[in-house]
């Protein structure tokens, strides 16, 4: 996988204010690449350098092969954002919208008309197409917002919260596009407060406070953090020996008793958790069943933004 | 995966956001009733009292401050010479429909934006800033001078049915035919350009319209001059004053185009 965004000490100052301070951010070409940071910590900020739509303080990128500052129209051209809020022409119908912002991205008549139906219908909007934007409900305003940032086919969609404010079904619904839109190999660049979100749709992310804190798979840093933890349910309850014959496995770091399951933790439980099932059985306890626990990745955020807090 | 966009040209920026805008302005009945009130108000008031004045000559008494008022007008016969300054009279007023129409589309056209939130997406496209304030400010200018012109035509229309040989001779005076052609979409442009240069500075479009209103104050003054004939303007004068209209139109389109830029919008806009 190629590299589809590159920043080198990306710096952006309002005034006395450090709104971004020297993020060096590498994206990869087809991932879905989570941005995650506290209220006022410069995502919206980075997104609008990334997009060219704010020039940088210092510090370089490249986006899409274009290098910012210099090729501020092709990256425009090139990327696609989703705003903070939708907004759209409320008095003009969906494809009235949509077809405006085709012909702004210079597409022409006939291209224009096959990607408004073509995005209408993904986003399930086809049957509204003439009904003015007003009538919508947050939620297809919401896919009609994405629907304008993917029009024009880009490398890279910047999506700034894209579930704020939306009922389940809603945000599942969006949710379900971004990973459509991702499996047509475009990358994702996910602005979000929602930690589930970024559980569920990222292959990387980054915790960002002005500057880059830290950047992994969701499951890397939970496991380095937290290691893995498995529960193993015995019925009717779990004996002390039971316990002791858990810890004699090999590879068990750490096992005690919690609610009436052996919670364990190891750094490799495909290998160690039929060791200690056999263990267990062998000892004469009945395993009802194993189950691995994920630490949310709530936890692991505000453990590192946290520790970043004292230690800046 | 193939990146379909690529700069549009600026005729089809221009197209597009003329028609976006007046697909939005049409569905905003306020507005159309704002943009459409003053000219037809103007048009059928100026009918009414050129036809008034045929029909109720002047007296001794009226003539005596009408001939004081407008020298230009001594020894014309009576009714004539109220007419004939009436008709001109309204032809000011006809030249204050392109500082009040689109001043109100001019206004919504950016203040509607900043609070609909549309201006992010929008700038976010790869237009350069320049042409889309071009194509503001055309999608603006050209309704105020249609209208402009469409009054203009039906109160000739009118004159020519119920006014006398000097109201008709005043309404299609050479200097005055110059200034509907020429200084209405100059003056409109100032108007436009002045409306969208407050826009990037209030968020209230009332405010915004006060502020723009005093473009009509110069138009007035010399208006009032001229018909009273403290100042005799000529084709020359008429020209001149249109040249210096392009440069002041030229200087508050480049002061809107300071103003209204990308980061600014974004960042400083509220």
């Amino acid at each position: 996988m190629g590299t589809v965004l590159r920043s080198e000490g990306l710096t952006k100052r309002f005034g006395s204010l450090l709104a971004v301070d020297g993020l060096d951010l590498e994206v990869r070409e087809g991932e879905v690449f989570g941005f995650l940071g506290p209220n006022g910590a410069g995502k919206t900020t980075t997104l609008r350098l990334l997009c060219a739509l704010i020039a940088p303080s210092a510090g370089t990128a490249e986006i899409a092969g274009l290098r910012l500052g210099r090729d501020d129209g092709r990256i425009r051209a090139s990327v696609g954002i989703l705003t903070e809020h939708p907004g759209l022409y409320e008095r003009l119908s969906a494809r009235e919208n949509l077809r405006f912002f085709a012909d702004l991205y210079g597409l022409g008549a006939a291209t224009a008309d096959a990607q408004v139906e073509r995005f209408l219908r993904l986003m399930g909007l086809w049957d509204e197409r003439d009904r003015p934007v007003a009538m919508f409900s947050r939620g297809m305003k919401q896919k009609m917002a994405i629907a304008r940032a993917a029009l024009h086919e880009p490398r890279i969609l910047f999506l700034d919260e894209p579930t704020t404010g939306l009922d389940p079904d809603a945000a599942r619904t969006v949710r379900e596009l971004i990973l459509a839109l991702a499996r047509e190999g475009r990358t994702v660049f996910l602005c979000t407060h929602n930690m589930d979100e970024a559980d569920r749709l990222c292959d990387r992310i980054a915790f960002f406070r002005q500057r880059v804190i830290r950047i992994d798979s969701p499951d890397r840093l939970r496991a380095e953090l937290y290691g893995r933890s498995v529960e193993v349910r015995v019925v009717p309850a779990p004996l002390p020996h039971h316990l002791e014959t858990v810890r004699a496995v090999p590879g068990v770091n750490e096992a005690w008793l919690e609610n009436g399951s052996i919670v364990l933790r190891t750094a490799d439980p495909t290998r160690t958790d039929p060791e200690v099932v056999r263990a267990l059985v062998a000892a004469g306890a009945d395993v009802a069943f194993v189950s691995e626990r994920r630490a949310r990745l709530e936890d692991v955020y505000l453990r590192i933004v946290h520790a970043d807090e004292v230690e800046p | 995966m193939t990146v379909l966009a690529r700069a549009p040209s600026r005729s089809t920026i221009i197209s597009s956001v003329c028609v976006r805008e007046w697909r939005e302005a049409r569905a905003n009945k306020l507005l159309v009733a704002m943009t459409l009130f003053p000219p037809l108000v103007i048009l059928a008031a100026g009918i009414f009292a050129v036809g008034a004045a045929a029909i109720y000559p002047p007296n001794e008494r009226d003539l005596e401050a009408i001939y004081a008022a407008a020298p230009a007008v001594v020894g014309l016969d009576p009714a004539q010479a109220v007419q004939g300054i009436i008709a001109q009279y309204f032809l000011i007023l006809f030249m204050l429909i392109p500082t009040i129409v689109p001043l109100t589309i001019a206004v919504y056209s950016v203040i509607g934006e900043k609070s609909a939130r549309t201006l992010e997406p929008l700038l976010a496209t790869p237009v350069r800033i320049g042409e889309l304030l071009l194509a503001k400010s055309v999608a603006s200018v050209v309704p105020a001078v249609i209208v402009t012109w469409l009054a203009y035509l039906f109160y000739l229309l009118a004159v020519g049915a119920v006014g006398s040989p000097a109201a008709i001779r005043a309404v299609t005076a050479p200097r005055w035919v110059l200034a509907m052609i020429v200084m209405v979409p100059l003056i409109t442009a100032l108007s436009v350009n002045l409306g969208i240069l407050i826009s990037t500075r209030v968020n209230d479009v009332r405010v915004a319209q006060q502020i723009g209103g005093l473009v009509v104050v110069p138009v007035v003054a010399l208006g009032i001059a001229q018909v009273t004939g403290r100042v005799v303007l000529d084709e020359g004068s008429f020209i001149q004053m249109s040249l210096v209209l392009l440069v002041i139109d030229a200087v508050v389109f480049a002061a809107a185009r300071l103003a209204f830029q990308r980061e600014n919008i974004l960042t400083r806009w509220r």
